[in-house]
């Protein structure tokens, strides 16, 4: 219905303006961004932006910016000099001298950072003040132009360096940098307005290298060579208004291959990878041609590149007209299981330039809409390129995925709602992290956010058709670029946003449908839903009575009421029921067409239309039900457990056409191990119109019923026949054909099968000695000498296989494990281990898989108790300099290492490469592999849970993770794994000054201290929202402004370079701003700086900022402030000294003021109180850190 | 004396002979000779004449030991025509004939894999446990390092090249296997070469999107041998107007 379609487009693009009010007070048009030297030697980066902003109120006196990490030199308002302040509070989220360890309060503290600095908060690290003189020009909303000058050195995130150490220049090295980063992360290597609402044009401008290559956004414009010749300068346009966020940047050494299919599509890879760029990127055009095909809309940006970068963040980064990807990706034409999944990776890429990065969102909370719909597009892709049958399996895949994550943790949430920002009203309050902002959420939160995403995109096209939702795809990319190509004075640009409401009602408006109760289910509510189904057949009545219980009310569950379907296959044909479910009806009655007449030999007709024989023996001669299904379509996110019978499943798995029906009956066999279980399991194995993932999964659940059928099993291991018929020589059974993979289904299978095979056991757990000799002989056969593809795949599976057959030594009284009581068949193992490894050595496989697989092999072996447990080999390949997948697989041996063997030592020596390794993935992947496979758990009794270890944990994701979200909430989800939510168990309890220490926003006076007490409490002098309110600004004159840095090192300590700084704010602030100022106002701390104790800090008199907001009038009154004469002394001071400043101890002296804040707090406090005077009573007077020496001293405990 | 006499003759004859460009003495070479050496030459046929000479009969010719004959095999080879037929003859034909002599060839398929796959791994093993030897090795028990050797672990400093980067084996063994098949050869590799070639096809497969983007068709029409890509355009020089080249 396109005629329909435009008239409530122009409805809503109306609507749509009024819809999306930025939390700016002013509008961002035009970017300019000028990087002019970049030293790879030094890892710097000096360069400068200008910022063209039209305000949209009048006595606009400050605008906030984000940056991170970069220095810098100089703020200019139009050529006038602007004072600036730079204050990151995340960087050091409690301040360092707290002893609070417990991570509610950390969490919470951490959302507060993260907000007071969140540009769609209109907040900022960078507040710049707007010079007098331009208050005027401001008033009348004119434009205003901000130039920024800075630098970056050694960035620890945004910017990722990659300097090889060989001999040559940086450009013959391979040196590179690229951008990266989660989610919105622009801030850390320009000064930006880093919000994917806020849109501009950009200018973007790379001095480098006339050796480089800079890749960005947008056109390229020209390149021109500086002066000397040495130098040369990309020029780019973006003239599609996009966020910072989508902003992007490569440079290196890269080798340039244009898309013979597409001129407009350039690749780049580094130097001597280009026969494998050309090969992987030759089939991108196809994908282009997908989309644009579905979504009948053209690519939006006039042109597209894909650089391939080494130690990328993440395997695909996708950014406005160009996408980043790990450089292992690339792969030559005689790699097959890599081919695949690069494909997905572009594909995925390029989904997420149509709906990401040229459609934007208006708020993370609609976040949901764009990952649903670059989801729910390539998941179309996917099932154009691999077929319904993968992509059903993939669905499967995720949905598996999404209901036992949700299950676990207790939801995910689409559509985060927050109203007040009060915590009592989070809507995620299982959770250890907040879900208010992106960069509070676990990674593995995240992934699980945008497979749900994806999910309920095709609950949605259940419901509305696959014709309707892709109308709504085009006529969201139509207006975007109608939008696009208008000019910023129209107005339209915030089409380009997309938003939950927009697109509902974009929804509604094509289809005609009400979808809001879906929405409502899967959307704005988290949990999934728990089936139980089980069923009986009454023979009088010829009904099946079908029984469906819900779960709702354990962790991660919710109620469904609505539409259920149920197929059940009877011997007449397949019949499709829907149900109601309903609050109270659990049992349905579903009439039976067929009478049970098995006599007849008649073909039986299947859902698909296909009429089969089956022999009906094994089935009750009462029923005519063959199987029966629950919500075959996967049209509700659920679970379900069905109990029918044996033979039922069995039908079902051969029968049924539908690969995740086989799936279901395959894992439900499980529990039947009986003969005609594993009848229907070889049949399915040897079937080849089979889906090949069926057949897989097929061979593991036989080697499971075998073992359980062990003592009555007859005949060879199990599959082991079936092998040597499908792979093996026909004259000399024992002898594997030599490789020819060009059947990639068979591949597969030749691959899983004796990996399979090594899991039997016999009567004493062994496993038997056939099998064993069985794989060794497949490993000593091999021959790929004939074969188009490489074997580097298979052969590590059969190092799978080997691992797979190990059993626990037998050990005689714990005797040490040396050569000589090695078991026979071990020493088999082990040496072909051995002559593998070291093979690779001389002929390394791609991506070192063999290596990988060996490594996996000798910690099995390892802890199996065959060989000495020890981690000095996995040490070695998990330094830099090997290939990331097998520093993975070492840095994995020892993760399990550690939980094994309790090392204290390699436990210290994994956080110490969690904070210096250079690669940021491994980084991430350490902590995430810690969190997976715990060295102890929360309850668990453990040596290595030491309050030094707390204190270690502590410190890194609160100040040592900074430079990167996805680290820090990787460092988060790992103490919690270990401590917790509450104060770790290992820890003393609180000594009394800790008992003083008041929780987060709390900070209330403890109605037994006196009021100066508090102010020596460190914790609520870094309550990190307060920053956002320490607005102060330098004198715009004065002397030293242009010499001043700020030292990312010093900025934690800003409140101390805030308070030098200070000036009365001459103007309010604009109503505009101190609405969207946390509601949460608590009484503003001025750190005292003390330098190096140069008088006894009792003997000082107090000096401190009074802030007095009164929170009932929107406006805000002016700061008051007084100050200590000390406050005087010179910026130069707290600026140039980071190392002392850091170590320098901080008094903290507060007034509250606030009446009504206090009442909120009082109340709060009562119920914090009561927890912690529960602590007190325990143990009342711990007293053991050195800080406790710390705290007495402070002025504030002297009484 | 007499030997030393008649040597001195024989060297002087020959000393004149050569003197004047002669190998072989002539009769007057030795007449010089002897007038040199104070001999009345006239003297000479007389005394050669005279009646009472004594006459010294030849040796007895003794028959020559026969050499017995180098064992011949089979007829020595005529010359062929451009060696000249006074060079020796060929030597016997079984010291430069080469007779292919034919071993039982092992036609078993079983005892031939076993054999490449014993091969094989004997000189995997061979190779690897010298390599340990020769380099620093790592090892699984303590006690024993020589069971077990690894080859110690080594990092790379540019670690996806030989990850990623098929190894020469392979690529031979691809170059095998592709000529194997040429009907397998994918375009991938020439791409460069035939980019008219895969434009039509593109072409023709994009036709549907091409009718509802006209624009994109343009694009991709209009530069069908000359790629516009602003990646390939030449790099300008600074204008020297301007007094930075950036902003």
């Amino acid at each position: 219905m396109p005629p329909t379609g435009l008239e409530p487009a122009r409805m809503n693009r109306k609507k749509g303006d009024k819809g999306f009010e930025s939390p700016r007070p002013y509008k961002l048009t035009h970017q300019v961004v000028c990087i002019n030297n970049i030293n790879f030697q030094r890892k710097s980066v000096v360069g400068f932006v200008e910022l063209t902003i039209f305000p949209t109120v009048a006595n606009l006196n400050r605008i906030k910016l984000n940056s991170k990490q970069c220095r810098i030199y100089r703020v200019r308002i139009n050529d006038l000099e602007a004072a600036f302040i730079y204050n990151d509070p995340t960087l050091e989220v409690c301040h360092s001298e707290s002893k609070q360890r417990n991570l509610n309060y950390f969490s919470n503290a951490y959302a507060a950072a993260v907000s007071a600095v969140d540009p769609d908060a209109g907040n900022g690290e960078l507040c710049i003040k707007v010079p007098s003189e331009l208050w005027k020009h401001v008033d009348e909303l004119k434009v205003l132009k901000i130039h920024i000058n800075f630098s970056l050195d050694q960035p620890k995130g945004g910017l990722h360096f990659v300097v090889p150490s060989v001999e040559g220049s940086m450009a013959e090295r391979g040196a590179h940098v690229f951008s990266c980063g989660y989610q919105n992360s622009t801030r850390f290597w320009f000064p930006c307005v880093d919000s994917y609402s806020e849109l501009c044009t950009w200018k973007l401008e790379f001095t480098v290298d006339a050796a480089m290559v800079a890749v960005s956004n947008g056109d390229l414009v020209e390149t021109v060579y500086t002066h000397d010749m040495r130098k040369k300068t990309f020029h780019y346009m973006l003239t599609i208004p996009t966020a910072a966020s989508n902003i992007s940047l490569a440079i290196g050494p890269f080798e340039i291959l244009v898309d013979p299919y597409m001129h407009e599509v350039t690749h780049f890879c580094l130097p001597q990878l280009l026969p494998l760029l050309k090969h992987t990127t030759s089939y991108l055009h196809e994908v282009f041609e997908f989309y644009e095909e579905i979504l009948t809309c053209r690519y939006p940006y006039s042109c597209f590149k894909t650089v391939f970068v080494d130690e990328a963040y993440v395997e695909v980064a996708a950014y406005a007209s160009m996408s980043i990807f790990s450089t292992n990706l690339l792969h030559s034409a005689m790699i097959i299981d890599e081919t695949p999944l690069t494909r997905r990776c572009l594909a995925q890429s390029l989904a997420q330039q149509f709906f990401g990065c040229f459609i934007s969102r208006m708020s993370w909370s609609d976040e949901w809409v764009l990952k649903g719909i670059s989801g729910y597009i390539y998941g179309l892709w996917m099932k154009k390129t691999f077929g319904v049958n993968e992509y059903r399996h993939w669905i499967k895949e995720e949905l598996d995925k999404i209901v036992a994550y949700e299950l676990k943790t207790g939801g995910v949430l689409l559509h985060p709602i927050f109203g007040g920002g009060k915590e009592k009203d989070n809507p995620a309050s299982h959770l250890h992290f907040s879900i208010k902002h992106p960069h509070t959420l676990s990674w593995e939160y995240y992934t699980m956010f945008q497979c749900k995403a994806h999910l309920v995109m095709r609950l949605i096209e259940n419901r509305i058709s696959m014709e309707f939702m892709l109308q709504v795809f085009n006529k969201l990319l139509s207006l975007a670029s109608t939008a696009s190509s208008q000019k910023f004075q129209s107005h339209m640009w915030s089409q380009m946003l997309v938003s939950t409401s927009g697109f509902l009602k974009s929804i509604s408006n094509v289809s005609g449908k009400d979808i809001q109760p879906l929405i409502k289910q899967w959307v704005d509510q988290s949990g999934v839903v728990k089936f139980y189904g089980s069923f009986a057949f009454n023979r009088k009545r010829n009904v099946l009575e079908l029984e469906i219980k819900q779960d709702y009310t354990s962790l991660g569950t919710q109620k469904y009421v609505g539409p259920l379907k149920v197929t059940v296959q009877e011997l007449d044909g397949s019949f499709n029921h829907t149900l109601q479910i309903e609050e109270n009806s659990l049992k349905h009655d579903i009439p039976c067409h067929s009478k049970s007449r098995r006599n007849k030999k008649k073909k039986i007709p299947l859902m698909n239309g296909e009429e089969v024989d089956m022999d009906l023996s094994a089935m009750d001669a009462d029923s005519p039900l063959l199987w029966i299904r629950i919500d075959p379509d996967m049209s509700v996110l659920r679970k379900v457990e069905f109990e029918q019978a044996d033979f039922m499943w069995q039908y079902q798995l051969r029968y049924e056409r539908d690969v995740v029906a086989q799936q279901e009956s395959i894992l439900a066999l499980e529990k039947f191990p009986t003969p005609a279980s594993r009848l229907a399991l070889t049949d399915i194995l040897e079937q080849e119109q089979c889906f090949y993932r069926v057949r897989m999964a097929a061979c593991f659940c036989l080697a499971k019923i075998a073992n359980s059928m062990v003592s009555t099993w007859t005949g060879p291991p199990a599959m082991k026949s079936l092998f040597t018929r499908m792979f093996c020589c026909k004259t000399c059974p024992n002898i594997v054909k030599t490789n020819n993979f060009m059947s990639f289904q068979s591949y597969f299978l030749q691959k899983t099968m004796p990996v399979a095979m090594a899991l039997l056991r016999d009567v004493h757990n062994l496993c038997p000695k056939e099998v064993l000799t069985f794989i060794l002989d497949l490993i000593k056969y091999n021959d790929n000498r004939k074969n188009k593809f490489s074997d580097n795949y298979y052969r590590a599976e059969m190092i799978d296989a080997l691992a797979n057959s190990v059993t626990p030594a037998v050990s005689v009284n714990n005797e040490v494990r040396t050569l000589d009581n090695l078991n026979p068949d071990v020493r088999l193992i082990l040496e072909e281990i051995t002559r593998f490894l070291n093979m690779e050595k001389l002929l390394p496989s791609y991506r070192h898989t063999i290596t990988v697989s060996c490594l996996r092999a000798i910690r099995v072996l390892q802890k199996n108790g065959h060989v000495p447990s020890d981690p000095t080999l996995f040490k070695s390949y998990a330094e830099y300099g090997h290939f990331v997948d097998i520093r993975i697989a070492a840095l994995e041996a020892v993760v399990d290492y550690t939980k094994v063997d309790r090392s204290y030592e390699e436990l210290q020596w994994l956080l110490n490469m969690i904070q210096d390794d250079p690669v940021p993935y491994v980084r991430h992947k350490i902590l995430n592999m810690l969190t997976k496979n715990p060295p102890f758990t929360k309850n668990m009794e453990s040596p290595l849970c030491t309050e030094a270890l707390v204190d270690q944990l502590w410190k890194l994701m609160n100040s040592g993770t900074s430079h990167d979200w996805r680290l820090r909430c990787g460092a988060v989800d790992l103490y919690f794994t270990l401590f917790g939510l509450s104060r770790p168990s290992c820890l003393p309890l609180p000594e009394l000054g800790l008992v003083l220490n008041l929780k987060e926003k709390k900070a209330v006076l403890n109605p037994t201290i006196i009021p100066e007490a508090i102010a020596g409490n460190p914790e609520a002098a870094v309550n990190p929202s307060s920053h956002a309110q320490l607005v102060g600004f330098q004198n715009p004159f004065s002397s030293s402004q242009d010499e001043e840095e700020i030292d990312m090192d010093t900025v934690h300590d800003s409140q101390a370079f805030i308070s030098h700084h200070l000036n009365m704010l001459e103007r309010p602030s604009t109503p505009g701003l101190s609405k969207y100022r946390p509601a949460c106002a608590r009484p503003v701390l001025m750190p005292q700086h003390s330098p190096a104790g140069d008088c006894p800090p009792a003997a000082k008199p107090p000096w401190g900022m009074e802030l007095a907001r009164k929170g009932a009038g929107k406006e805000q009154t002016p700061l008051e402030m007084s100050m200590h004469p000390v406050a005087a002394a010179p910026l130069a001071v707290f600026a140039k000294e980071p190392a002392s400043s850091k170590h320098s101890d901080h008094h903290h002296h507060h007034h509250h003021e606030h009446k009504k804040k206090k009442k909120k707090h009082k109340h709060k406090h009562k119920h914090k109180h009561k927890h912690e005077s529960k602590e007190k009573d325990k143990e009342p007077f711990t007293f053991s850190s050195p800080a406790s020496g710390r705290s007495v001293r402070s002025p504030s405990l002297s009484d | 004396m007499l030997q030393s006499y008649i040597s001195e003759i024989g060297r002087s004859a020959k000393s004149y002979c050569e003197h004047t460009a002669r190998t072989q003495p002539t009769l007057s070479d030795i007449v010089v000779t002897l007038v040199e050496m104070g001999f009345n030459v006239d003297t000479l046929p007389a005394y050669a004449k005279r009646s009472q000479r004594m006459v010294i009969t030849a040796p007895p010719v003794t028959n020559q030991p026969v050499a017995p004959k180098a064992l011949t095999a089979g007829q020595n080879r005529p010359h062929p025509p451009h060696i000249p037929s006074h060079f020796p003859e060929f030597p016997d034909p079984h010291t430069y004939i080469k007779t292919p002599t034919y071993r039982e060839p092992v036609s078993d398929y079983q005892v031939l894999r076993e054999k490449a796959a014993s091969q094989r791994r004997d000189v995997e093993r061979a190779l690897t446990r010298f390599m340990a030897k020769t380099g620093e090795t790592q090892s699984l028990f303590k006690d024993d390092v020589s069971t077990f050797p690894l080859i110690a672990a080594r990092p790379f400093s540019i670690p996806y090249l030989t990850a990623l980067l098929p190894s020469e084996l392979e690529m031979q063994q691809m170059e095998e296997t592709d000529s194997s098949e040429q009907d397998e050869q994918t375009d991938t590799e020439n791409l460069p070469l035939h980019i008219s070639t895969d434009d039509s096809g593109a072409e023709k497969e994009n036709t549907s999107v091409l009718q509802q983007n006209p624009s994109l068709s343009g694009s991709r029409n209009g530069d069908e041998n000359i790629i516009d890509n602003p990646y390939l355009r030449p790099v300008k020089k600074p204008k020297i107007r301007r007094k930075k080249s950036l902003s």
